[in-house]
């Protein structure tokens, strides 16, 4: 056994026809960090669903810790931990009697589960907090709690769907501290679901690009990154018919010329964008092309993603649904 | 197995218990009824003895002292009823909130989810209903009301029928709702459908009137209701046994079979809803 998660083919149609998840491969090492990736209705959910047996597939297969998750969804369930988007916790009861709640659903005796609790508490900063309601935690407080629940039988996969959904900047930044931490002490697998490029990029050892429910690039965010092998200088003219392109083409050091989603600008790939952007205005100079502003980007998921997609990325937040291709994807594979 | 049930014995208890007014309700409806309602409407005021009609009224109480007493251990079977009427919205509450499907993550047998659930919310509709009980026997050292006056030598054999029976009641309504919880997913539904069968209940079982005032295919339906078998089973055993077709253990067996098919449905009702799709 030397997968922590590995699927093959995995895939899953929905009973309307519509086709969420497409033949998706995936093998995520023991104590990996592995971040999947994907705007809104991508197929983030139902692929997690299916990994964590919430949801059959229709056809391919997965092993959790090297158990079938359709033959044996019980064996899984006991190898695994899962973070849901929203909280789940009883909202009457406290930090602590959810905790052994959930320590009991999991098959832990109060002998086994009262040291784990305070453990759990403790390195999740609730144990001030946890003899209070739960009604009164703030946001950051219950995702955390929600962590604790889904790690209190010290499972060896963790599963966490959109963990920061809602959070401000700086709890996202202290969740990822915790799940750092996890792996640190208890070399736990956590596979993740994000819609945030900042998330996976930091995140992850390794992140999964998916959209319309296929995997289109696996590989660790550095690597994914200098895969693309340039910066990125984006120069707008004026006019759009300015001829532009043909300009900059002949620019020496230039790797590859593309047109920018938007507003016809033109995007540059070259090796250093800083000593690049002297060199356009020259030549634009020269040409007489009239430049309305010029762009440097160092590499990141979000040219990676528009590489492999040939579309910008966007991150949606819930309930502001955009025309962008995610809300196509929500309505295609929405669930 | 036993973990987990206890596991969930014990969240629905902690849930119940935290909420002061859901507490309170279910122990001041019952009596409600018995003060407003019980005291008020009274046969033995409508039709004095010596009135038209009285001897027959009397004749129908089948052995009860007086229609308060008939009345009281009718609502035993309604409270219990009203008690039990929101069972599902727990499971609604749960499915609506995803703690559901963060159960159905879990390995806990679903048998065990179930009967946790059964037997909490089974037995919180039990109290209500011996409270009524208490309250209707404490009504009769009352000045200005009227009580529930039992015949002084009740079995104990008889008072473990009386349980029994309150148990089977109980057990089989909240699995009936239970299974609406189940299979519905809106609040508007469950509401809809529980308001809708509560009062039919009440009024094609013998729990207010006697079968024998009821119109002929009324007094069928009544014959088989299980809020009837339970209330035969306790005036039998409180009042009198004369005038009923059938001694309590009959009346038990039909409750026993009532509550086995609708504890059965509802436990395929909640596996079907735990199953992975």
């Amino acid at each position: 056994m030397t997968e922590a998660i590995a699927a093959e083919q995995l895939g899953k149609v929905y009973a309307n026809g519509v086709e969420a998840v497409r033949a998706v491969d995936l093998s995520v090492a023991h104590g990996e960090i592995f971040g999947f990736l994907g705007p809104n209705g991508a197929g983030k959910t139902t692929l997690i669903s299916m990994l964590t047996t919430l949801l059959r597939p229709t056809h391919g297969s997965a092993r959790v810790e090297g158990v079938d998750v359709v033959e044996r969804p019980e064996q899984v369930r006991r190898r695994i931990g899962l973070v849901f988007q929203r909280s789940t916790a009883d909202e009457v009861l406290t930090g602590r009697e959810n905790l052994e709640i959930a320590a009991g659903l999991n098959g832990l005796s109060p002998a086994e589960s009262r040291p784990r609790i305070r453990e759990v508490l403790e390195r999740l900063d609730l144990t001030e907090a946890a003899d209070r309601r739960v009604s009164t935690y703030s946001g950051g407080m219950r995702r955390r709690l929600e962590i604790g629940a889904g790690i209190v039988h010290d499972p060896g996969v963790l599963f966490l769907d959109e963990p920061t959904l809602g959070l401000d900047p700086q709890g996202r930044a202290g969740f990822w501290e915790y799940v750092r931490e996890l792996r640190a002490r208890h070399g736990m697998t956590i596979f993740l679901t994000t819609h945030y490029l900042d998330e996976a990029d930091q995140l992850s050892d390794r992140v999964a690009i998916i959209d319309h429910g296929l995997v289109l690039k696996t590989g660790a965010p550095a690597s994914l990154k200098e895969a693309l092998g340039s910066d990125v200088v984006q120069v707008r003219p004026s006019d759009p018919n300015s001829g532009l392109r043909s300009v900059l083409e002949r620019i020496p050091g230039v790797r590859a010329v593309e047109p920018a989603p938007v507003d016809a600008a033109i995007r540059v790939r070259v090796a250093r964008a800083e000593a690049f952007v002297p060199a356009v205005v020259r030549a634009c100079d020269a040409a007489g092309i009239e430049l309305a502003a010029v762009e440097t980007r160092k590499p990141s998921l979000d040219e990676v993603f528009l590489s492999v997609t040939g579309r910008e990325y966007r991150e949606e937040t819930e309930g502001n649904p955009t025309n962008g291709p995610g809300s196509r994807a929500r309505r295609a594979g929405g669930r | 197995m036993y973990r987990e049930f206890v596991t969930v014995l014990r969240r629905e208890y902690l849930k119940w218990a935290r909420v002061p007014i859901w507490v309170a309700s279910s122990f001041v409806i019952p009596v409600l009824y018995l003060v407003l309602f019980g005291q008020a409407f009274d046969l033995d005021r409508l039709f004095p003895a010596g009135a038209d009609g009285s001897d027959y009224v009397r004749a129908a109480l089948l052995g009860a002292p007086n229609y308060f007493s008939y009345f009281a251990v009718g609502m035993v079977a309604f409270v219990t009823l009203t008690a039990s009427l929101y069972s599902g919205t727990g499971i609604l509450f749960d499915k609506q909130l995803g703690i559901h499907q963060r159960t159905v993550a879990t390995p806990a047998p679903r048998s065990a989810l179930f009967a946790g659930t059964l037997a909490f919310r089974a037995w919180s509709a039990c109290w209500p209903a011996f409270l009524a009980f208490g309250v209707a026997l404490a009504f009769a050292d009352v000045p200005g009301l009227i009580g529930l006056s039992v015949r002084p030598s009740v079995s104990a054999l008889g008072i473990a029928e009386v349980l029994v029976a309150e148990g089977l009641l109980a057990l089989m309504f909240t699995a009936l709702f239970l299974s609406f919880g189940y299979v519905l997913d809106s609040n508007e539904a469950y509401f809809g459908i529980t308001s809708l069968l509560n009062l039919p209940i009440l009024f094609t079982s013998n729990a207010m009137f006697p079968q024998a005032t009821m119109p002929p295919w009324l007094q069928t339906v009544t014959a088989y209701n299980p809020a009837s078998l339970a209330v035969n089973v306790m005036r039998q055993n409180l009042f009198a046994t004369e005038g009923y077709p059938y001694p309590p253990t009959l009346y038990l067996l039909g409750l026993l079979a009532w509550a086995v098919a609708l504890i059965a449905l509802a436990l395929y009702l909640s596996a079907r809803s735990l199953r992975v799709r």
